[in-house]
């Protein structure tokens, strides 16, 4: 078994006492990283490539890549504890999460994190080790009409986030979208929405958007109940320090869902791993025997998000390493190390240099292992920031929510919008409008609109393009599935009441 | 004792006027700042970089360098973070084609390429004009007969409107009289899975991109965008040997200073870039990127800066963007 023998290979390059060292020392870094909001694995790959040339590129590699699936461990620490999303991918975490720690659950879903992490980041190694190849070909298939099928897939989640009221929800996505558009359009190179300034050509920045609508939002409203004591209940027992073997259970379809969504997305260059959690917490709940309870604090609910974004590094190695073309901020990043260092990234390489590949594989391995060690039992000791008085936790919050995006944006002017952001999230809570699909319609707005011009482009402005194609249409009629799921059920309900009625 | 009066005088004069001397030459006395727009690992970052090790192995400046980015409005946000630093001798800036089309047609923008202080322009990137392998084009002439045939459905992945590859194609166009679809895709990455996934036909593409792809034998290289063949593709024939009569748009690379740089810091740039691209390792890094050397100084690089902001005018006009300055 040819596989067998490379990874072995790749594990005696893995297992070499100085590249266990610097795996470690990525995957602390990354978690690191993966913590703070603003700083995000893409800079600090960046920042530390110079550090690099003096390392082999096969260590530097395996350093570079521990930062990059770290940080996405390191995410939800703030999502879940402090409703803080410390990486763009990990929003969706905070829906779920923050409740759990609300409801006194903190310490279980942290573990219940890290362990669906873990889970799904082995599920992309194995498959990047796997299946690389074929699956690039496939990810070579997905042309416009595919990607829009699939954001209108992501975009029919909505039906699924929507909480009580429809119209509400409705009207949170259309401001999402909107506000995605501001900034310079692609095809026509004109601005939209920038009003003038300059700091909105490139668009509103999405971590401004979530750390002001979730983070701020919530120490606003918790500000307005005036209460010095503890914001939230101190998980106490191993039952709300640790996830219990029930949640395990529960989360069985997640971590499978949050594996295949995550690593599938990944792999499409372009399509990111905030997609990816977004589409894994949607099926999630239209599978789930309980979808109401979703945004009150359940397990599954944070399980899906964060295995999709660990499982979507996996899949986005794979374009880069296969064909030499990145998927993702980061990615594009270890591109550009990868051609300083002297290699030729593209189809050939990994052939060429087996050793690195089959090196960065195993460690991969071994990284994840060392994350869980490392997550785990710090679990108990993250919780305990929840007992911090709120007059101590809510000026931290707004300290790092600020420090955290300013040092990513370097520009006081998104300092303001962070400020707007807060007090919009504010109003939406009083107002009862769900932050979900806002978030939902920023993310997707422009790769959507982006999708649908260039599938129009390509047919001459035909839209039968997007259900001719046969991957396209099946995406397509996914998503008028889901959007009728709410339909369906409502009709059922009405069944069911008749039939008790005629009993 | 009139000897040693004039010992004195002679030494005093000697300090004053190494003193004077040192108050008119320029020397960094900070670690240096280069500016560049992207992100880390974007293009000019890499350039950059490139650029710095190539001066710290020679030892050419006296002073460590770090780049700065300044990301945003497509180089926009940091020519008016350059333009802040109006009059003093730092920092030194990597521009690029886009700092001279950008501030042309966004308003947004407050200043361009006339108003700052070019120092040299270092290289021009040339591009060529890729195809898939098991596509039926062999040559530019059977694209151009193929774009006759069907107009309008042949299609060309790129990037924004207003970069190189569409103004080479609205040349092309107007050249051959033939049309054929630009599709904008936001990264080179999504481009070259465009075209190898089959959803465009033709992509004009970096030569230290196609490598890689033609060694694996997916993409074909059909013509050399630029005034003369390309030495890493010596077989491949530039769009003029084929018979398109084009003009040739350079993508240059350089270097630029704030808003009225004193005079002795500019001179002192000068000189170090002069040498910098006689050094072997310069020319190395220029290989090994494909990249063509252009190095052009003082009243020529004032002809060139009016003459290629003119030339981008026009031709962005042609192609229907609006131009606002």
């Amino acid at each position: 078994m040819d596989v067998i023998a490379n990874l072995m290979q790749g594990f005696a390059v893995a297992l070499a006492p100085a590249n266990l060292l610097w795996c470690f020392v990525g995957v602390f870094f990354g978690t690191i990283v993966g913590i703070l909001p603003g700083l995000g694995p893409s800079a600090t790959v960046a920042l530390l490539l110079p550090l690099t040339f003096s390392m082999p590129p096969t260590s530097a590699l395996i350093m570079l890549c521990g930062i990059y699936y770290g940080a996405k461990y390191g995410g939800s620490t703030t999502s879940i504890l402090l409703n803080v999303p410390g990486e763009s991918a990990s929003v969706v975490t905070c829906f779920d999460g923050y409740q759990m720690a609300k409801n006194g659950r903190g310490g279980a879903a942290l573990g219940i994190a890290a362990i669906s992490s873990f889970v799904a980041g082995t599920f992309g190694v194995v498959a990047l080790m796997l299946i690389a190849p074929p699956i690039a070909s496939f990810a070579l298939a997905f042309g416009p009409p595919e990607y829009f099928g699939l954001m209108m897939f992501g975009l029919a989640m909505v039906a699924l986030l929507a909480g009580r009221s429809m119209v509400k929800a409705l009207i949170a996505l259309l401001v999402g979208l909107w506000l995605a558009q501001s900034g310079i359009d692609l095809f026509t190179d004109t601005s939209r929405f920038t009003f003038g300034r300059m700091e909105l050509l490139d668009g509103v920045d999405f971590i401004v958007v979530a750390v002001g609508v979730f983070a701020l939002g919530e120490v606003l409203q918790n500000i307005e109940r005036r209460d010095a004591g503890q914001v939230l209940p101190v998980p106490k027992g191993m039952r709300n320090l640790m996830p219990t073997l029930q949640d395990l259970k529960d989360c069985r379809f997640a971590f499978l869902n949050g594996s295949v969504v995550g690593f599938l997305v990944g792999v499409l260059p372009g399509a990111g791993s905030t997609i990816a959690s977004f589409i894994s917490y949607g099926i999630e709940k239209a599978v789930s025997r309980h979808p109401e309870k979703f945004g009150t604090g359940v397990p599954e609910g944070v399980a899906a998000p964060e295995g999709a974004n660990n499982a979507e590094t996996g899949g986005a190695l794979v374009p880069l390493l296969t064909l030499g073309i990145p998927g993702s901020g980061t990615t594009a990043v270890l591109l550009a190390a990868l051609i300083l260092w002297g290699f030729r990234p593209g189809p050939l390489l990994i052939a060429e240099n087996p050793a690195l590949f089959w090196g960065l594989v195993a460690s991969m391995y071994v990284g994840n292992v060392l994350l869980l060690v490392m997550n785990l039992p710090l679990v108990p000791l993250f919780a305990q920031i929840l007992r911090l008085p709120a007059y101590v936790l809510f000026p931290l919050i707004f300290g790092i929510a600020m420090v955290g995006v300013y040092s990513a944006s370097d520009s006081v002017f998104d300092m303001w919008l962070l400020a707007f952001f807060g007090l919009l999230g504010y109003a939406m809570a009083k107002l009862d409008y769900p932050p979900a699909p806002f978030i939902l319609g920023f993310v997707l707005g422009d790769p959507m609109e982006r999708a649908l011009r260039q599938s129009l482009m390509m047919s001459g402005g035909e839209l039968t393009v997007l259900v001719s194609r046969p991957l396209s249409a099946t995406l397509l009629a996914f998503a008028c599935i889901i959007l009728l799921i709410p339909l369906l059920t409502r009709l059922n309900a009405l069944r069911l009441k008749a039939i008790e009625q005629a009993e | 004792m009139l000897r040693k009066i004039a010992l004195w005088v002679f030494a005093l004069s000697g300090t004053a006027l190494a003193g004077g001397a040192a108050a008119q030459a320029y020397a960094p006395d900070r670690p240096i700042e280069f500016l560049v727009h992207t992100g880390p690992g974007g293009g000019s970052d890499v350039f950059a970089r490139g650029a710095a090790a190539v001066l710290e192995k020679n030892k050419l400046v006296p002073q460590r360098i770090q780049i700065t980015n300044k990301t945003g409005g497509g180089g926009l946000v940091a020519m008016s973070f350059l333009s802040e630093k109006a009059g003093q001798p730092e920092p030194v800036a990597f521009f690029t084609s886009v700092w001279y089309v950008n501030p042309l047609i966004r308003k947004e923008g407050k200043v361009t390429m006339n108003e700052l202080t070019p120092i040299a322009r270092l290289i021009l990137e040339a591009s060529v004009l890729t195809v898939r392998a098991d596509s039926p084009f062999k040559n530019v002439k059977d694209f151009i007969e193929a774009a006759r045939k069907n107009p309008g459905k042949l299609k060309q992945a790129g990037g924004s409107i207003s970069g190189r590859d569409n103004n080479m194609r609205l040349l092309m166009q107007k050249a051959t009289g033939t049309q054929w679809q630009f599709i904008s895709f936001p990264g080179g990455g999504e481009r070259i899975a465009a075209l190898l996934g089959g959803h465009a036909d033709t992509y004009v593409m970096e030569p230290s991109e196609a490598l890689e792809h033609i060694r694996a034998g997916k993409i074909r290289v059909i013509a050399a965008v630029m005034d003369k063949r390309l030495a890493a593709f010596p077989d491949v024939p530039t769009l003029k040997e084929q018979g398109l009569n084009v003009p040739e748009i350079p993508q240059p690379r350089g270097v630029v200073g704030p808003p009225n740089m004193p005079a002795n810091a500019k001179a002192y740039w000068e000189a170090v870039m002069a040498k910098m691209v006689k050094t072997p390792e310069w020319r190395e890094f220029l290989k090994k990127d494909l990249l063509e050397d252009a190095f052009l100084t003082g009243p020529a690089l004032q002809d060139f800066t009016k003459s290629f902001s003119q030339q981008m005018r026009e031709i962005l006009k042609e192609g229907g963007v609006a131009v606002v300055r």
